[in-house]
């Protein structure tokens, strides 16, 4: 694939689509590297020519003529070469691993952020749309409320008409009250006076000479009596 | 080629031409370039992340004038970071060993420091000569040690870096050359400088990352204290 960092005044105007997006994935996997250094080209390269020991034969052989012509002089050097080299191999060989799951969790952590958010968005936007067709519904249903309100608006209206109702018919008898209770109340005095009035003439009628008879015969009557009482006893 | 002891911390030149400034930029070819993805491959996602980690531990306690030195001392904590990592391969040349490059890079930005903090601020700047709280029978001398404390730092940053660069790997070759003269006489005796040579190495490798993040730890320092 074409390596894209070019300026853009370099950009192939007219032959290709110009546009960035969408990038081409990466590779799953980095290219193949045999003893993590020589890529496996070279050794394919030399393969039909040399077979499979190759490559291997040739670094040999390079490595003694270097040696036996002592282009390369084994000295101190070699010695801290070999510790450096031995401390590299064992950290990328124990930490490498570790190191690339690091970097992939790294990655993964960036897309999880941004997978979050737009499910987030999703999520929010589908609770909106079943609060809209609730609403929906809930207008759909208003002719009951206001059939109810408007029974309860009429129920009212009748409940403060009789209500007013009653208050005329109880001011009305309230007076009506008061004109039965004023009539008994005159009959009531004219009734008592002439009652006084019968007695006080009946007791002015009396004259002395009634009287006396009357008290003498009321002590007959009470001395036949306690004649009458006695002999009980 | 029978190397003396110093012969690796001689400016390299190949036919008169010095080289010093390729093995200085060449480290920075090493790093992998930046694609415009967002996601990007394994290198570019661990290399985002030290640049990351190192500009928010660098910048944290910095204000906000102090922010327009995050992408200098970054860039110079990699840059230190990778050269002298990279010393440590054999046959390689470190440029740090050389007090010139130390100390191009240590007077520069100290003096740096110290003129923004007088320019902007110069009372509160020369008032850092004396600590708080200090006796004030002790004023007059203290302030003259902390001006010639001040004075020293370029030479103490820059030779801090140097010397122990060039301690480290002199001793590795020591010890190396040791290893080898016993080799054929005592290989028992050889077998322990080996292993000596080995947590040699690892230190060294300790004291690479360490010095450059000391260096740049102390540059963010001083800005602190002028900014």
């Amino acid at each position: 694939p074409l390596v894209r960092r070019v300026l853009h005044t370099t950009r192939p105007l007219h032959t290709t689509q110009q546009s960035l997006a969408p990038v081409p994935p990466l590779p799953e996997k980095g290219g193949e590297v045999r003893h993590g250094l020589i890529p496996e080209e070279f050794f394919q390269f030399l393969y039909p020519k040399t077979g499979v020991t190759g490559p291997y034969m040739l670094g040999t052989g390079l490595l003694l003529y270097f040696l036996s012509k002592e282009i390369y002089v084994v000295n101190h050097e070699t010695v801290a070469a070999a510790c450096i080299l031995s401390v590299i191999i064992y950290a990328i060989k124990k930490f490498g691993p570790r190191v690339a799951a690091f970097a992939d969790k790294l990655n993964e952590e960036k897309l999880a952020t941004a997978l979050a958010m737009k499910n987030e968005a999703i999520q929010a936007l589908q609770t909106a749309i079943e609060e809209e067709k609730k609403e929906q519904w809930r207008v759909g249903g208003s002719s009951y409320l206001f059939d109810a309100k408007r029974n309860n608006i009429a129920m009212l209206l009748e409940t403060n008409y009789r209500e007013r109702l009653l208050t005329v018919y109880n001011e009305v008898k309230k007076r009506l009250d008061y004109q039965v209770a004023m009539q008994t109340l005159r009959r009531q005095k004219e009734q008592d006076y002439m009652i006084q009035w019968v007695e006080k003439n009946v007791v002015q009628s009396i004259t002395p000479q009634q009287q006396k008879e009357s008290i003498a015969k009321c002590i007959l009557d009470l001395k036949a009596l306690s004649k009458s009482a006695h002999a009980a006893v | 080629m029978n190397l003396a002891f110093f012969d690796q911390f001689s400016s390299p030149s190949l036919l008169g031409i010095p080289l010093i400034l390729i093995s200085m930029t060449f480290p920075a070819l090493l790093l992998p370039s930046l694609s415009n993805r967002w996601i990007p491959d394994r290198l570019a996602t661990l290399q985002l992340w030290l640049i990351n980690l190192i500009t928010k531990q660098l910048m944290t306690p910095l204000d906000k004038k102090g922010h327009k030195w995050a992408l200098i001392l970054t860039s110079l904590m990699i840059f230190l970071l990778l050269v002298n990592l990279l010393g440590l391969l054999p046959y390689t040349f470190t440029p740090t060993t050389q007090l010139s490059v130390s100390l191009a890079l240590a007077f520069p930005l100290w003096l740096a420091t110290l003129l923004m903090g007088m320019r902007n601020q110069p009372s509160v700047s020369l008032s850092h000569l004396l600590p708080e709280g200090t006796p004030t029978l002790l004023i007059p001398a203290l302030v003259l040690i902390e001006t010639t404390s001040i004075l020293i730092r370029p030479l103490a940053l820059g030779v801090r870096l140097t010397a122990n660069l060039t301690a480290g790997h002199l001793l590795i070759q020591l010890i190396a050359t040791a290893t080898t003269a016993l080799l054929p006489t005592m290989p028992g005796v050889s077998l322990l400088t080996l292993t000596i040579l080995l947590l040699l190495t690892i230190l060294e490798v300790a004291v690479a990352v360490i010095q450059a993040y000391v260096f740049v730890l102390l540059l963010s320092l001083y800005l602190q204290e002028n900014t």
